[in-house]
């Protein structure tokens, strides 16, 4: 019975080439990026992921081969690296700004917070690069070296400032915040009623705490995963920091690659091989794939977990 | 046309709940209409179809037929039914964005209702004199409505409505949240509307609608129990619910 | 009361624990911003206010110079972003908003914001082939569609918001009066909304000023010369510093920690802005 009405509808179709381009946009960025990353794939097979060899040649085409082993494997570890740093970092923070920090401070923090995941990435790259790094492999990575050698992600000599431990640093740095704004909602979600009933039982802060932060489980573990797609596809700070090799070592004091490092380093010669462009195309198409699983996994976990608190 | 709105067998589901069940309903021109009841009863919502607002509800569903000035509301467009129909609401709610002035002016600008600033200035002033909210508010019009009250912020939006020249004017428990004087000073101004309009209330409270009405119907969990001239209402209540409402014991 | 002991030490321990970890956390930002202004800010006093208008040093030179097309082409790109992306992050805010029923606008709402999952990196590269290749040159219009799509997610995610939250009274109070959509909209809604609206903006500024990833191969980096048109290269801070520093020389380095001093002004200053329009951020 009800019908929408003529200037409801006229409106709707005003609107609907907006939608379009946008939709467009996405249907032409597929496109390329499959059109482009297909013939490496095609080409090399499971190869393209499982070796390691980059071998462009400008003469003769049917020599050259692409593997990104490499590029994955760095994108992973130092993604992981990372992460394990940034995790206890932010939920010390959230605990710190929700806990511990007077209520007229709270504020500035979490602006310092906010201001901090915001920051251009070329800045934590230059600092990161002419800074952090030098000092990263005087006081951090020569000492881990010399005294935990025998554990093999410290087992090389650092030679360079720039390292995948200086990379998986510098993301920690940047992911932190990010991750602490998940873990933050999610802690301030806690519903009034569980606060009480665990201060109530008389606990001691650290005590309930520890519970809270057992009822957010699922939104750190989101957290995580959330972060670790932002971690993968980021470039400018870890092309600046981590050294820019192929190199598979499980040692962190190496110079190495990530996906997105290698396209920012060797997009822009790329065109002068007959295959270059295609297998950048098929490294770009494999981080999407990366970023998208990790993505909408963390997502999924977070929406069940807001769900769930709902209901109870 | 003796009858404003005329409502047949209405029903409205809301999330596949019934919320109205076949009401029967004529509302005479230039009268003050009350519809009373106790919180729940569907009166909020009965007035909303009349004005086809219940179209923004999601997963509401109206049966009947509902006419509007002798036309059936679903054979026209929504904006042209509204223009002609102004509404207030239980909660003051001018924008907040606006001016006092433009609160009461944008709906009388966008309408049509005046065509030029001569216009709109008198169109702003009589709806606001109507409000009996004209003689605070005058050397400050420009200010936002934050600056007032919540008794004349709830005039101000009568004069909003009044401003679009409406044929019919609906108020959903317009003085719910009122301190007593704004409340009489509403009281009286719908009093003074009736030659110009018809005026349709929905009140919880059978002391306002003892007050101001003309016609009372009686809605209770979604039916019309009964409706009439006030004094038959109020005096010789034909349902026992009715009594009951009447006394304070529902 | 042993046992008492034992947990008050452990409270004890976990605080300063939380305090100490949370200061680490937080110091590399102090770090950071000191940098900049040291390095920063010696080479500007060096340059002088003609390090905001002069072109770029050459290599062995000892003249610092300045960053004058680099920063322009900043403050166009930062325009042109706006104007490209706004509009569609606007409609399809309204889109998903006004007709929350639509298939169209769930689907275009869900495909926007996944934008946000795009490597920038990868938004570079994408324009790179369907612009920059068939013009045969890089081009500020290039970059500024790359910044306009990686800021297209989060400009649309803050007006979605901004729209989606204005109280339902004002709705039925736009509604009641007779206003069609358009007219509440743009009317009312926009008014209401305005300041969740502005942050949106605000936002796709900041990403407009601070990307550097999707103009590596976009814009091509033309820092000698101030505009010369939308359709030939331009230069952008981030661009330069990111490809001063992985030069060898300590001019460039320089000029660079100059260019960033710029780079975090602007930022800081859109930052301040957003933060007195709206409480809560996300970039």
């Amino acid at each position: 019975m009800t019908s929408i009405p003529r200037s409801d509808k006229l409106f709707f179709y005003a609107l609907l080439p907006f939608a379009g381009i946008v939709l467009s946009i996405f249907i032409l960025l597929l496109k390329i990026l499959v059109e482009n990353s297909l013939p490496i794939f095609i080409r090399e097979g499971l190869g393209f992921i499982t070796s390691n060899i980059w071998r462009p040649s400008e003469t003769n085409s049917r020599i050259e081969y692409y593997g990104i082993l490499s590029p994955i494997v760095g994108t992973f570890y130092t993604s992981l690296i990372a992460l394990i740093l940034a995790l206890p970092a932010s939920i010390a923070l959230t605990v710190f700004v929700n806990e511990y920090v007077p209520h007229r401070f709270k504020i500035l923090i979490v602006n310092l917070i906010e201001v901090m995941a915001g920051l251009p990435t070329v800045l934590y790259g230059l600092w990161g690069a002419f800074i952090f790094a030098p000092l990263l492999k005087d006081y951090v990575m020569v000492p881990l070296n010399n005294y935990f050698w025998f554990i093999p992600i410290f087992s090389c000599k650092p030679t360079t400032p720039s390292t995948m431990f200086t990379a998986s640093v510098i993301l920690a740095i940047m992911v932190t915040p990010f991750i602490t704004s998940v873990i933050r909602e999610a802690y301030e979600a806690i519903p009034l009623s569980y606060r009480e009933a665990a201060l109530g039982i008389g606990t001691t802060k650290y005590e309930y705490v520890k519970i809270m932060l057992t009822m957010i489980k699922p939104a750190i573990l989101a957290a995580v995963l959330l972060g670790f797609g932002r971690v993968a596809g980021e470039t400018i700070a870890v092309s600046m920091t981590i050294g820019n090799s192929f190199s598979l070592s499980m040692c962190l004091f190496e110079p190495g690659y990530t996906i997105s490092s290698l396209i920012a380093n060797q997009f822009g010669n790329a065109g002068f091989y007959h295959y270059m462009t295609y297998a950048l195309y098929g490294a770009g198409f494999i981080l999407l794939i990366i970023g998208l699983t990790l993505n909408s996994i963390g997502l999924y976990i977070l929406v069940r977990w807001r769900k769930s608190l709902e209901e109870t | 046309m003796k009858y404003i709105v005329d409502i047949k067998c209405l029903s409205v589901y809301i999330k596949g709940k019934k919320i109205l069940e076949c009401i029967d309903l004529k509302i005479p021109r230039n009268s003050i209409f009350t519809i009373m009841g106790p919180s729940g009863s569907g009166k909020s919502t009965l007035l909303r179809v009349i004005n086809r607002l219940i179209d923004l509800i999601p997963y509401a569903k109206v049966e009947g037929k509902v006419y509007v000035f002798g036309m059936n509301i679903y054979n026209v467009d929504p904006y042209i039914l509204r223009k002609q129909i102004g509404m207030v609401f239980q909660t003051p709610n001018p924008f907040p964005h606006l001016s006092i002035y433009d609160n009461v002016a944008l709906g009388a600008k966008l309408n049509g209702v005046a065509r030029n600033k001569d216009e709109l200035d008198k169109i702003v002033e009589w709806a606001l004199r109507k409000a009996m909210l004209w003689d605070e508010v005058k050397d400050r019009l420009r200010e936002p409505p934050s600056k007032l009250s919540g008794g004349q912020r709830q005039r101000l939006c009568l004069a909003r409505a009044l401003a679009i020249k409406p044929k019919l004017l609906l108020l959903d428990e317009p003085t719910a949240n009122i301190d007593p004087v704004n409340t009489r000073k509403i009281e009286e101004t719908l009093t003074s509307l009736k030659n110009e309009m018809t005026i349709v209330m929905v009140t919880h409270s059978p002391h306002q609608a003892a007050r101001i009405s003309d016609y009372i119907a009686f809605l209770y969990m979604g039916k019309l129990i009964e409706w009439g001239p006030s004094s038959q209402i109020l005096i010789r209540p034909r349902s026992k619910l009715t009594e009951k409402f009447l006394r304070g014991e529902i | 009361m042993k046992r008492l002991d034992r947990r008050i030490i452990m409270d004890r321990f976990f605080k300063y624990l939380v305090i100490v970890i949370s200061l680490i956390a937080l110091m590399p930002l102090f770090y950071i911003i000191t940098s900049i202004l040291v390095h920063g800010g010696s080479t500007v006093l060096k340059a002088g206010i003609s390090f905001l208008y002069e072109p770029p040093p050459s290599p062995l030179s000892t003249n610092v110079g300045g960053i004058g097309p680099s920063l322009l082409g900043t403050i166009l790109l930062m325009t042109i972003t706006i104007i490209i992306g706004l509009p569609l992050a606007f409609f399809t805010a309204v889109l998903a908003v006004e007709y929350p029923n639509s298939i169209i606008a769930k689907f275009v709402g869900i495909l926007t914001r996944s934008f946000i999952e795009i490597p920038t990196i990868l938004i570079g590269v994408l324009v790179y082939t369907i612009m920059v290749l068939p013009m045969g040159r890089f081009s500020a219009i290039a970059g500024a569609i790359a910044l306009a799509l990686v800021s297209l997610p989060y400009m649309y995610t803050h007006i979605e918001n901004a729209l989606a939250s204005i109280p339902w009274i004002y709705r039925e109070a736009a509604y009641g009066l007779g206003l069609t959509k358009p007219k509440a909209l743009f009317h009312i809604f926009m008014g209401i909304a305005r300041r969740g609206i502005v942050a949106g903006i605000l936002i796709g500024l900041a990403k407009a000023s601070g990307e550097t990833a999707p103009l590596l191969f976009t814009i091509g980096g033309s820092r000698h010369s101030y505009f010369q048109g939308l359709d030939k290269p331009i230069d952008a801070i981030p661009l330069l510093i990111y490809e001063f520093a992985q030069t060898p020389y300590n001019i460039y380095h320089e000029v660079a920690w100059g260019a960033a001093l710029i780079l975090l002004l602007i930022y800081l200053g859109v930052f301040a802005t957003l933060r007195l329009l709206v409480k809560k951020v996300e970039l």
